[in-house]
């Protein structure tokens, strides 16, 4: 293969694409979605904050009555209640508009509900009743109990550190599922994101009639390799792209945004779960990389490939309809089935090698079989786009595609008669 | 084939070629050779097997049978031949700019970017798209985009030029332009392997040819010996008086003062002219002829409706 070749077509497939308004416009509408996402939960989360705080905090003249015998009347009072011992009356002075709300009490609110009337001050402030409500129940409750030890327990506020073994030693837990899964993630993006440029990358040729003008110009495979190694560099654009704005968000907007405080010194990179994971990612690839432009050799239109990508784009999400099963029994045997059938056995082996259910073998055998029959896709492909290309208007045969073999060398190169 | 063609080894090697596509036999057995620096005519009606021809000796289609070599092996792009090939079906990246397009293609052929980019702007200067350089290929008019692909295709200076239709979307004055820079490319060194339907073209630019029909060659030499085999040179003659009878000549036209002689084969035009002077007939005007190429074309191929498989 021509190295020259190769870099100017990496070169031309990868900065025709870059340097297309429409590229940039379709990447970054995901992160534009995005920070848009993240403005509205900040202003969100900064809204319904202030608006609890508002309701926690806010002063109503009520009146109540209590079976439970757990509110006082001094805490009732710092809330601005008053006790009242005839409820029809409280509840028809609400009516009347005479007092803001009357609280009930039951005598068990652990199963009997909280009974609270209120005037109407409109959706949202009406929230304000049953806030006060709670906080002064939670109020009378932690004064009766008056510990904040006690308190605290009782609220669930309590930390929790686990320690699992195995094999003797100490197992990484979720620490160590999460670096494994990243590879399944990065292919789903790569495959969703790419998938369609995959399909179209031979099929611009074929519809502009360039096909004999390239073959008769280099080597096919470079042009097949050329494209895919561009498309690798554009979904990594892509990636880098989509994954700015959540970087930045989660270092200088985590408070805001509430999202949980991940310590990544915690995580556990084993290196046998990272290493076949990178190579399941890689053999993944390109197996769909070179099935997907081999349907591009042979069909017509990008109208016509859609066909064959829907179906594809379906395998690989069929293995999370049985996530659980693949957690708890890796050797059921659909769990089997989809870990060797070539278009499954991405997702499904990469969720089984973060979860330590991939055994050494196993591995061996679908990173084999995904190399191998990655390799063998790219080379039909090749040899698809170079008998098929040419077929401008009409669905290549495979059979026809297939069985144009190559006279013996022998005979091509025999010296003629002149 | 001439005795003395094994002497130089020629470019172009086709032997015993045959492809079939299904049951179809598009090319029964043709043979032919393309020597260093002639331009050569290949001719046929459509779907007669032409660009199954062409495609087949640049390596996209496999040959059913048979040798096609270009210098002495089978054409491969990474051999590095400098090859300049129009092909029939023919098209761009459409919505690049024109010159992104030319250099790339420049690349391919082995030119640096910088060199690409200069013979790119040389070239549109040349053929009055210097304005269109970063105009995308598909805002351009047909006629435009095909000085584009000319222009791809001569990059380089390729030793061999395949053109399949060259013609093809060009207007009269482009296609001038056109011819002038087929003839420049023969003038620099180039063989050129020329596929039109355009005979007075074949007749001003080519050496030799090829009449391909039912996948055979059905006549193949120099312009004049594929001319001399369909017919001799034609007498026109104007003159006064009766034609007296004579074993020298035929008369196959005769009108008035009027008549189209053939030569009978050994006689030469002057021994003709002096009979008729001998004979006391008054000549106004004798004009030798050759049977042109069209003529040739239409007797050969008048009676054939398309093939399928070109």
């Amino acid at each position: 293969m021509s190295q020259h070749n190769l870099k100017t077509v990496v070169g031309f497939e990868f900065l025709r694409t870059v340097t297309k308004k429409r590229f940039w416009l379709a990447t970054l509408a995901i992160p534009v979605a995005v920070v848009i996402a993240f403005a509205l939960i900040v202003i969100s989360n900064e809204t319904t904050s202030t608006t609890a705080s508002n309701q926690k905090n806010a002063q109503l003249t009520f009146t109540f009555s209590d079976d439970s015998g757990l509110v006082t009347d001094a805490v009732a009072t710092v809330f601005g209640g008053t006790r009242t011992t005839d409820p029809e009356r409280a509840i028809a002075d609400v009516k009347s508009g005479a007092a803001d709300a009357y609280f009930a009490y039951p005598a068990n609110p652990a199963t009997q509900p909280v009974r609270v009337y209120g005037t109407d001050r409109g959706i949202f402030e009406n929230g304000t009743y049953d806030a006060v409500a709670r906080a002064v129940l939670v109020a009378g409750a932690q004064k009766k109990i008056d510990s904040p030890q006690l308190t605290a327990v009782a609220a669930g506020n309590v930390t929790v550190t686990s320690q699992s073994y195995k094999d003797g030693k100490v197992s990484g837990g979720i620490n160590a599922v999460i670096p494994p899964m990243l590879f399944l993630l990065i292919f789903y993006v790569a495959i969703i994101m790419l998938g369609n440029q995959m399909l179209s990358s031979t099929l611009e040729e074929k519809e502009n009639r360039v096909t004999e003008m390239i073959l008769t110009t280099m080597n096919p495979t470079t042009l097949i390799v050329g494209k895919v190694i561009s498309l690798f560099l554009v979904g990594l654009v892509q990636m880098l792209t989509f994954a700015l704005p959540v970087i930045v968000g989660y270092l200088f907007f985590r408070s805001n945004l509430n999202l949980p405080d991940v310590d990544l010194s915690h995580l556990t990179l084993e290196p046998g779960p990272m290493i076949v994971g990178t190579l399941l990612l890689l053999g993944g690839f390109i197996l769909f990389t070179g099935t997907l432009v081999a349907i591009g050799a042979v069909v017509p239109t990008v109208k016509e490939a859609g066909v064959f990508f829907a179906p594809l784009m379906l395998v690989i999400f069929i293995p999370f309809y049985i996530v659980s099963l693949i957690v708890s029994d890796p050797h059921a045997l659909i769990v089997q089935v989809f870990t060797y059938f070539p278009y499954s056995a991405p997702v499904t082996a990469m969720l089984r090698n973060s979860f330590g259910s991939l055994s050494p073998t196993e591995s061996a055998v679908v990173i084999a079989e995904l190399f191998i029959l990655g390799f063998a896709a790219l080379r039909l492909a090749v040899r698809l786009f170079r008998y098929g290309s040419i077929s401008y208007s009409k669905k290549l045969s495979l059979r026809d595609a297939l069985t144009r073999r190559r006279a013996p060398r022998a005979v091509r190169d025999a010296p003629h008669d002149g | 084939m001439n005795q003395g063609d094994a002497v130089e080894e020629p470019l172009v090697h086709i032997d015993g070629f045959r492809m079939d596509f299904g049951d179809q036999s598009v090319i029964r057995d043709l043979s032919f050779d393309v020597r260093e620096g002639e331009t050569f005519g290949f001719l046929g009606s459509n779907g007669c097997g032409k660009t199954t021809t062409l495609r087949a000796l640049l390596g996209i289609y496999q040959p059913t049978a048979g040798t096609l070599h270009i210098r002495g092996k089978v054409f491969e792009p990474r051999d590095g031949a400098r090859l300049g090939y129009l092909p029939e079906e023919r098209g761009l990246y459409k919505k690049e700019s024109v010159l992104d397009v030319m250099v790339y293609f420049g690349r391919l052929k082995g030119l640096s970017r910088p060199d690409a980019t200069a013979w790119s702007r040389t070239y549109l200067d040349r053929v009055a798209l210097a304005d269109k350089a970063a105009t995308r290929l598909d805002k351009l008019s047909g006629g435009q985009q095909q000085k584009i692909q000319l222009g791809v295709t001569i990059m380089n200076d390729p030793e061999l030029l395949i053109l399949d239709e060259p013609t093809q979307g060009f207007d009269p004055v482009n296609r001038r332009l056109l011819m002038d820079i087929i003839e420049e490319q023969k003038r620099a060194g180039a063989t050129v392997i020329m596929v039109t339907h355009q005979m007075d073209e074949v007749e001003r630019l080519c050496d030799r040819v090829i009449l391909l029909k039912d996948g055979v060659a059905e006549a193949y030499g120099t312009v004049e010996d594929v001319q001399n085999s369909y017919g001799g040179p034609v007498i026109r003659l104007q003159h006064s008086g009766p034609l007296p009878a004579s074993d020298l000549y035929d008369v196959t036209a005769a009108q008035h003062d009027y008549t189209e002689l053939t030569p009978r084969a050994g006689t030469d035009e002057a021994d003709i002219l002096r009979d008729l002077v001998g004979h006391g007939v008054l000549v106004r005007s004798f004009t030798t002829a050759r049977t042109s190429l069209e003529e040739i074309f239409l007797r050969v191929y008048g009676d054939q409706s398309e093939q399928v498989g070109a």
